[in-house]
């Protein structure tokens, strides 16, 4: 593995996460063989190789005959299953950049690292992942590709994006749905600070493209609890103005609009059949993607 | 209403804090309630109401910096929140002033009271204003009595009070005094200004009586004044307002004083304060008479009214104005000591002894004074009744002997102290009897009518009889010439009815425990003579029922032996026996000396009690005719003295209201002047107080009245008074501040202030 990789790759937990396989929900289009559905009928329907029966998996494609033999469960692949095409899609606007004292690291940091450990599994289950880096414009584009080399390409493109920049979220979601021509899976990883609307139209012009898109609100702990016992000067990033502010009085106020704020992705998200996963920066990587991928 | 009465309501000028008693007393709609504080000084610490105002300020210029991503919620927020943000804070900012403002107020003990128990508004205004004249009332501080203060206090009442109310102005002394009743504001001014401060007591009853009546009269005579106050101004002396002072007959002083409550709003007024005093409580002479060149004694003492006493407290003997000994003494908390000084008067005449004591604020009792007639000699006249050829054979001759031991045994320089001149019945009528201290009757068998009045005069004047009786004296005639005290005939002299001769001997003598002056130097002397001295035959001596007689010394079988008795100016002694050996073996034992002197001494001590009064007291003298005299009273002031009783041939001085010397001077230049000495009743030294709830509670218990205390602040120059009494607030106002920091606390958390993760619910709906 590349030098660049080693600050966002940790061994061990990708060794945890080793056994998580990710499955498309819905059909992909792919080039090669996979265990995802392909929208493609009359392609290959020849056997290609037998592997470990996993929890989950249909037992229709059991080979009995090996069960017989052998006394295991293996599973038969076929030709006709395609390859899965991810693109990770990693906002690098400034707001990112933020980090409270409780946080671990800056939301970027974090949707970082979760980006290379979603990049590495993809990538041992022989899918394609690419990566779009993005603030108030797509600044790299690197195309989904099955490649292992792939993983080094991405950990180093994330490596030369520096947080800065306005976010504009729902028309990057525009511009990507253009760029994507094949059906494929698209992980966002943002701290999706713009409006609500913009940013579920764009996860509509995506859903349009029949993308599987899933979401990852990347939070900082601050920016859920916020905790702020004192007055406080408020310096906006991303350009905007500073308010001076007693968070003891606005707190309330605040928790609920930030609540509603949430709710409102939440249930955008719900009404688009996009996976919503809330990431706060100062729990596990590790138990997020965990619980995520356990759950589709 | 309320009216919030500043730390000086009575003085203040102007200002928004300068509401004044009169304000809440005498505006003309006056507040019911007010408020009054026993801690102003206090006050001062409103000023840290500020801190919440100012820590919010300052939190708002001292605050954190942080980037922000999620600025649009936050603006949001703000956005929705803003006006509910700053009515809560300044709710909350309300509520912490709210909360030190009542904390500093309850520290400040502020009093809230009723200005008028009875107040019914409208009418003219009838104002009794009673000036506490007690010579406590002296009691300086920051340079001004209390009595002063009081008058400050009369004087803003007046000047606050509309036009057409009517005063009157009460000197609650002794004997209270109405000096003036005026319904010109400038007359009453005049009248409170020229008020003097008596140097005697207070008495209370007597003052509720005379108001009382005023009340009555005012009301009867000018209906137009439709309401009475009585203002009470005083120091709260326990000696003067203690239940004890009411007695006796405090049913009735409680009846007068419900009555007068009832038809006037009564309002004490205390200018004092808890304070400590010592005071000269006697001065007296050890030996009597006084005559030129004899030692005499003077004891002082001097008690402390406090809790402090005085280590090294000095004292001062002057005589007549020359300082002649100082000694220091070391006075007890609440106890007494007392010094002997001794003096040797140089010349006849009269002599002034003062002994002062200084050190203490209240200056009227720290000094005391003795006028002291000093004569060349004690002159006495002894009467045989039965002329005899030669030495000691009339009992005459024991008696010179017996008053001048030492006569012609003295050498050219001395004097000896008594002077026996021994002379026949003739002499009554011959001599001039005022030269005389005494007038010894030894065995006189009758009085003329002429001799009786000429003894009768002599007794006005000052005089002292001594009768020896004998076998000549006829009771009978005695009877109808000097007439027994008690008795309708006679010119009531004699202080006893004598009766039958007995013949029976008495061997002892029951000296009634040697408790009677005469018998003073005898006492603690035991068997020294007196008690067995053989007594062969007497008169039977009889005092009459409700007379001021006094058995001195009594016989064996109980008849009365020595019976003596004030007469007029002057006092009679009788002596139921004779002074002849053949009577009893008195004459010739040694007891007889000191018996027969210490009678001079008894009897000229009354001129002592005659020129050394207490406040008060008159000041008396003979009259003579065509003679005129005048007294110069302790102030300076000059007055002619007035005939009292015509038959008494006495001139009389009454306004002795202050204590010092008084000098009454003859209408002729022969003619000596006489030194009185006025002293004050020292009970009045004692300045402890009586407290508010005593005077509600036990003084006058079911009385309706206001009480108000008006006390110097030496917080600053001048007079500062404060108003404090009525019912005590700090209580209250401590739980009021009790339940505000609860509610500070409630709205803290209701507003958010409070710790984040027990609010519930913020992030429902939001899947993790």
């Amino acid at each position: 593995m590349a030098d660049s990789s080693a600050g966002l790759l940790d061994p061990a937990m990708l060794a945890r996460l080793r056994g998580l396989r990710l499955r498309a929900r819905t059909a992909v289009e792919g080039y090669t063989s996979g265990v995802h559905r392909s929208p493609f009928h009359g392609f290959s329907v020849e056997f290609a190789e037998h592997r470990d029966y996993a929890p989950g998996d249909d037992p229709r494609y059991l080979d009995w005959k090996a069960f017989g033999r052998t006394d295991k469960y293996y599973l038969k692949q076929f030709e006709e299953e395609t390859n899965l095409a991810c693109h990770l899609v990693l906002d690098t606007s400034e707001s990112m950049r933020y980090q409270s004292p409780a946080a671990v690291g800056s939301k970027l940091d974090y949707a970082r690292r979760a980006a290379a450990a979603l990049a590495y599994l993809i990538l041992h289950e022989q899918d394609s992942v690419g990566l779009v880096t993005f603030d108030c414009e797509i600044r790299r584009f690197v195309r989904a590709s099955g490649n292992p080399s792939r993983l080094n390409d991405i950990l180093r493109v994330m490596e030369e994006s520096p947080a800065a920049r306005k976010t504009s979220v729902g028309p990057i979601f525009h511009d990507l749905a253009e760029r994507l021509k094949k059906r494929g899976v698209v992980i966002v990883l943002s701290d999706l600070f713009d409006e609500v609307e913009s940013i579920l139209g764009g996860l509509k012009h995506l859903r349009h493209r029949r993308h599987e898109v899933v979401l990852m609100h990347v939070l900082d702990p601050a920016e859920v609890d916020f905790p702020f016992d004192a007055m406080t000067l408020f310096r906006g990033l991303e350009g905007r103005a500073s308010v001076l502010a007693d968070p003891r009085a606005l707190r309330r106020a605040y928790l609920a609009e930030f609540g509603r704020y949430r709710r409102g992705l939440q249930s955008g998200c719900r009404a688009l059949g996009i996976d919503y996963v809330s990431m706060r920066t100062d729990c596990g990587l590790e138990a997020a993607i965990a619980t995520w991928v356990a759950g589709r | 209403m309320m009216t919030l009465l500043p730390a000086c309501p009575l003085f203040a000028a102007h200002g928004p804090w300068s509401s004044t008693l009169h304000d809440s007393l005498f505006a003309t709609h006056a507040p019911l309630l007010s408020v009054g504080w026993l801690a102003p000084a206090m006050l001062g610490w409103l000023a840290v109401a500020a801190a919440p105002l100012l820590i919010h300020l300052w939190s708002r210029r001292n605050y954190r910096e942080t980037s922000w991503a999620a600025m649009e919620c936050l603006l949001a927020a703000m956005r929705r929140q803003t006006r509910r943000i700053r009515f809560e804070q300044w709710l909350l900012l309300a509520v912490r002033t709210l909360l030190v403002v009542l904390v500093v107020v309850a520290v400040a003990e502020p009093r809230l009271e009723s200005a008028w128990p009875t107040v019914s508004p409208g009418g003219r205004v009838h104002r009794i204003l009673a000036i506490d004249g007690s010579y406590s009332m002296g009691y300086q501080l920051g340079g001004k009595t209390r009595f002063d203060r009081a008058k400050d206090v009369a004087r803003r009442i007046v000047q606050e009070s509309s036009a057409g109310d009517a005063f009157t102005l009460v000197l609650m002394g002794a004997q209270p005094r109405l000096s003036a009743t005026a319904v010109d504001a400038a007359a009453m001014l005049d009248e409170i200004d020229r008020l003097r401060l008596p140097h005697a007591g207070a008495n209370l009853r007597a003052t509720v009586a005379l108001v009382r009546r005023v009340v009555e009269s005012v009301g009867r005579e000018k209906p137009r004044w439709m309401r009475h106050e009585v203002y009470l101004v005083t120091d709260m002396q326990r000696a003067s307002w203690s239940p004890a002072a009411a007695e006796p007959a405090r049913a009735d002083f409680l009846r007068q004083s419900g009555e007068l409550a009832r038809a006037a709003s009564l309002v004490v007024l205390d200018v004092g304060q808890p304070a400590e005093n010592r005071a000269v409580t006697s001065l007296e002479l050890l030996e009597w008479p006084v005559t030129v060149g004899r030692s005499v004694s003077l004891r002082v003492r001097i008690k402390d009214f406090g809790l402090q006493g005085r280590k090294g407290q000095p004292v001062e003997l002057r005589v007549d104005g020359r300082r002649m000994e100082r000694k220091e003494m070391d006075v007890p908390p609440g106890g007494e000591a007392s010094a002997t000084f001794d003096h040797r008067f140089r010349s006849p005449g009269e002599h002034l002894v003062e002994v002062c004591a200084p050190g203490d604020a209240l200056e009227v009792d720290n000094c005391r004074r003795l006028a002291v007639p000093v004569r060349e000699a004690v002159r006495t006249l002894c009467i045989e009744g039965r002329p005899a050829g030669g030495a000691f054979h009339g009992a005459a001759d024991y008696l010179a002997v017996a008053l001048a031991p030492r006569a012609g045994q003295a050498g050219p320089s001395e004097h000896a102290p008594v002077q026996a001149d021994v002379a026949p019945e003739s002499a009554i009528l011959e001599r001039n009897l005022a030269n005389y201290d005494g007038l010894f009757l030894c065995n006189v068998a009758q009085f003329t009518a002429s001799e009786a009045k000429a003894v009768d005069a002599y007794l006005r004047a000052g005089g002292n009889v001594i009768l020896f009786l004998g076998d000549q004296v006829s009771a009978e005639r005695y009877h109808r010439a000097l007439g027994v005290a008690g008795m309708p005939a006679g010119l009531g002299l004699l202080p006893a009815e004598i009766g039958p001769l007995v013949e029976q001997p008495q061997l002892r003598l029951d000296p009634l425990g040697n408790r009677h002056p005469i018998l003073q130097a005898f006492r603690g002397r035991g068997q020294a003579s007196l008690l067995t001295t053989p007594v062969f035959k007497h008169y039977r001596l009889k005092t009459l029922d409700g007379s001021r007689a006094v058995t001195v010394l009594k016989l064996a079988d109980g008849d009365p032996l020595i019976v003596e008795q004030p007469v007029h100016r002057g006092r009679v002694i009788v002596v139921a026996t004779s002074a002849e050996p053949s009577w009893t073996a008195l004459p010739l034992w040694p007891s007889f000396v000191p018996l027969v002197q210490e009678m001079v001494a008894y009897c000229l001590a009354g001129e002592m009690r005659q020129r050394n009064l207490t406040v008060g007291e008159p000041i008396e003298t003979p009259a003579t005719t065509g003679r005129t005299l005048a007294v110069q009273a302790a102030d300076g002031r000059t007055s002619p003295m007035t005939t009292r009783i015509a038959e008494d041939s006495l001139l009389s001085y009454a306004d002795t209201s202050e204590s010092g010397v008084y000098t009454v001077r003859g209408g002729t230049p022969s003619e000596h002047d006489q030194l009185f000495a006025v002293n004050v009743d020292t009970m009045e030294g004692d300045l402890s107080r009586v407290e508010p709830e005593t005077l509600r509670s036990r003084t006058w218990t079911g009385v309706p009245f206001a009480y108000r205390s008006i006390r110097p602040d030496a917080a600053e120059a001048g007079i500062r008074v404060a108003v404090d009494g009525g019912t005590a607030l700090p209580t209250e106002l401590l739980w009021a501040a009790l339940g505000l920091l609860l509610v500070e606390t409630w709205l803290g958390w209701k507003m958010g202030y409070h710790d984040p993760a027990i609010v519930p619910g913020l992030d429902e709906g939001v899947d993790a």
